[in-house]
């Protein structure tokens, strides 16, 4: 099928978090819609993760904006609601979407928890109209689930999500190829995805300031400055991106987890029983994906949110607990420079497989620990992740299992490939 | 009809198709003392899946206190909590 023939509908919630919370206080007799009053989501400032994760439009009048923190919202709006993130209430609004989704179409890509991509091509026969389909899986949503979503549609992923940003909440939107210059264009060039705030100043300094403009661009000039990032940013100012809507989702070429603490890592001991913490999950993790990591890379965030990070190669790969571990560690003493840390993160990358990799003579059997290991994860899938640890972490306040929102699910983050 | 969403104890039977038919409620009033209302009639029912939570929504008539009065209970099927919704 030729591609320009595809019709793809983007799929966004409308302040996610929020209006889920809003919907099951309402199911619960809530006499306040959140939606109405100036509210946001908002993790526990106690432990540190005092920032704003969603917000009510009415919440948006008051400039508070997602990732602030939530001293700086309460300064300006003195009588903000604020309520703590339930993520497996937010992983039971998506699902239910989803399934009302599939009655339309079998191929969808959940983008992120929020966000689902579908391909509508050649469904007009069985739904009719795309734009009066949308407007029918819109108004179903909110009459089942009593939330609101945004669907764009266009015939690619870029343009359509694009297109669900317009004017929200509650509304379908077109961006068609032939409606680029009129709706696209005129666009500050910072709406365009991919554009954030290292790239926009650096495209103001040159006088390029809507999308229009960029778009207008020599490709090759871009290619000479930014590198492939320009030609990518030109093509989707152009609305040029033909990507499949993924069913399966993106091959995974990495994994990591990251936690804020509770309080300032200050000395070496603390900070590797904080990384064997955070490699315990990480390992699970590659574990359960059936995969063993060539790479390893710590990262640390000081107490004046600066952030850097180190990374390693592995002699050979593995997915065992206490090799990764131990390289961590030794990567966390090559860079830390011994200032207090507020948050730190380990991540695994060059992925292999872990049913055939290549051994070598130099390392330790590891056989012994794979089977450890095996052992350690199934005592944890059917007891929980507290029913066994390492006595390092008794009495030392820290959790022998940090990080990832939800303990059961995968939970779909967002992620920067369409 | 005033929401309370209050959470009462129920006794009721189930359909061969698992749907659940309310008889009879007993609620806490505020001075502590107990109400127990049989459930005369049940006028409608539906389910409804807001924030993808499915709930049943029972629309009843019952004598209340000498009165004959229509009000909602909610079965939640998540927790298996009954609720009297609107009275």
């Amino acid at each position: 099928m030729p591609k320009s023939n595809r019709i793809i509908f983007h799929i966004d919630v409308n302040s996610a978090y929020l209006s889920w919370e809003a919907v099951y206080r309402l199911q619960h007799g809530s006499s306040v819609d959140l939606r109405t009053i100036p509210s946001v989501i908002g993790g526990d400032v106690t432990s540190r993760h005092g920032i704003v994760l969603a917000k009510s439009i009415p919440a948006k009048k008051y400039k508070i904006q997602t990732g602030e923190t939530l001293y700086s919202a309460r300064m300006k709006c003195p009588n903000l609601v604020v309520i703590p993130p339930r993520y497996y209430l937010y992983m039971q609004c998506s699902n239910e979407m989803v399934r009302i989704l599939r009655e339309y179409s079998p191929s969808i890509q959940r983008y992120s928890i929020d966000e689902v991509f579908m391909d509508f091509s050649n469904m007009e026969p069985h739904f009719g109209d795309p734009v009066k389909a949308a407007h029918e899986i819109k108004d179903r949503i909110r009459a089942e689930l009593g939330f609101t979503v945004n669907i764009g549609i266009s015939t690619n992923k870029l343009l359509a999500k694009m297109a669900s940003e317009f004017e929200k909440p509650d509304k379908v939107h077109t961006l068609f190829p032939e409606e680029i210059p009129a709706k696209l264009w005129p666009l500050p060039v910072e709406e365009l995805f991919m554009i954030g705030r290292a790239t926009a100043p650096k495209l103001y300094k040159r006088g390029i300031f809507t999308v229009g403009q960029l778009a207008a661009l020599d490709p090759n000039v871009l290619r000479q400055w930014l590198k492939s990032y320009g030609i990518m940013i030109w093509n989707f100012a152009n609305g040029y991106e033909d990507s499949p809507v993924r069913d399966d989702g993106i091959p995974m070429k990495g994994l990591g987890n990251s936690n804020t603490l509770a309080f300032d890592v200050e000395d070496a001991q603390t900070a590797h029983r904080v990384l064997l913490s955070l490699t315990e999950t990480t390992a699970m993790r590659l574990r359960d994906a059936k995969k063993c990591a060539g790479v390893v890379s710590v990262s640390m965030t000081d107490k004046d949110f600066h952030t850097y990070s180190h990374q390693g190669k592995l002699d050979v790969p593995t997915d065992c607990t206490d090799a990764i571990y131990q390289k961590a560690r030794e990567l966390f003493d090559e860079a830390w420079q011994g200032e207090p840390l507020r948050r730190m993160g380990i991540r695994l990358t060059q992925l292999c497989s872990n049913d055939f990799f290549q051994l070598s003579f130099f390392v330790k059997n590891t056989e012994k620990h794979r089977a450890l290991d095996a052992a350690v994860d199934k005592i944890r899938l059917k007891y929980g992740s507290r029913a066994i640890f390492r006595s390092s972490f008794l009495y030392s306040g820290i959790s022998p299992c940090m990080g990832g929102v939800l303990e059961e699910e995968d939970y779909p983050m967002m992620s920067s490939i369409l | 009809m005033k929401v309370f969403m209050k959470p009462i104890e129920m006794i009721a039977w189930f359909t061969l198709d698992g749907c659940p038919r309310p008889i009879r409620f007993r609620m806490l009033q505020p001075d502590h003392s107990s109400l127990v209302v049989k459930v005369d009639r049940i006028v409608d029912q539906k389910e409804e899946k807001l924030a993808g939570n499915r709930m049943m929504v029972f629309i009843c008539q019952s004598i209340i206190e000498g009165v004959q009065r229509i009000y909602e209970l909610k079965y939640e099927i998540s927790t298996c909590k009954w609720f009297l919704y609107k009275l």
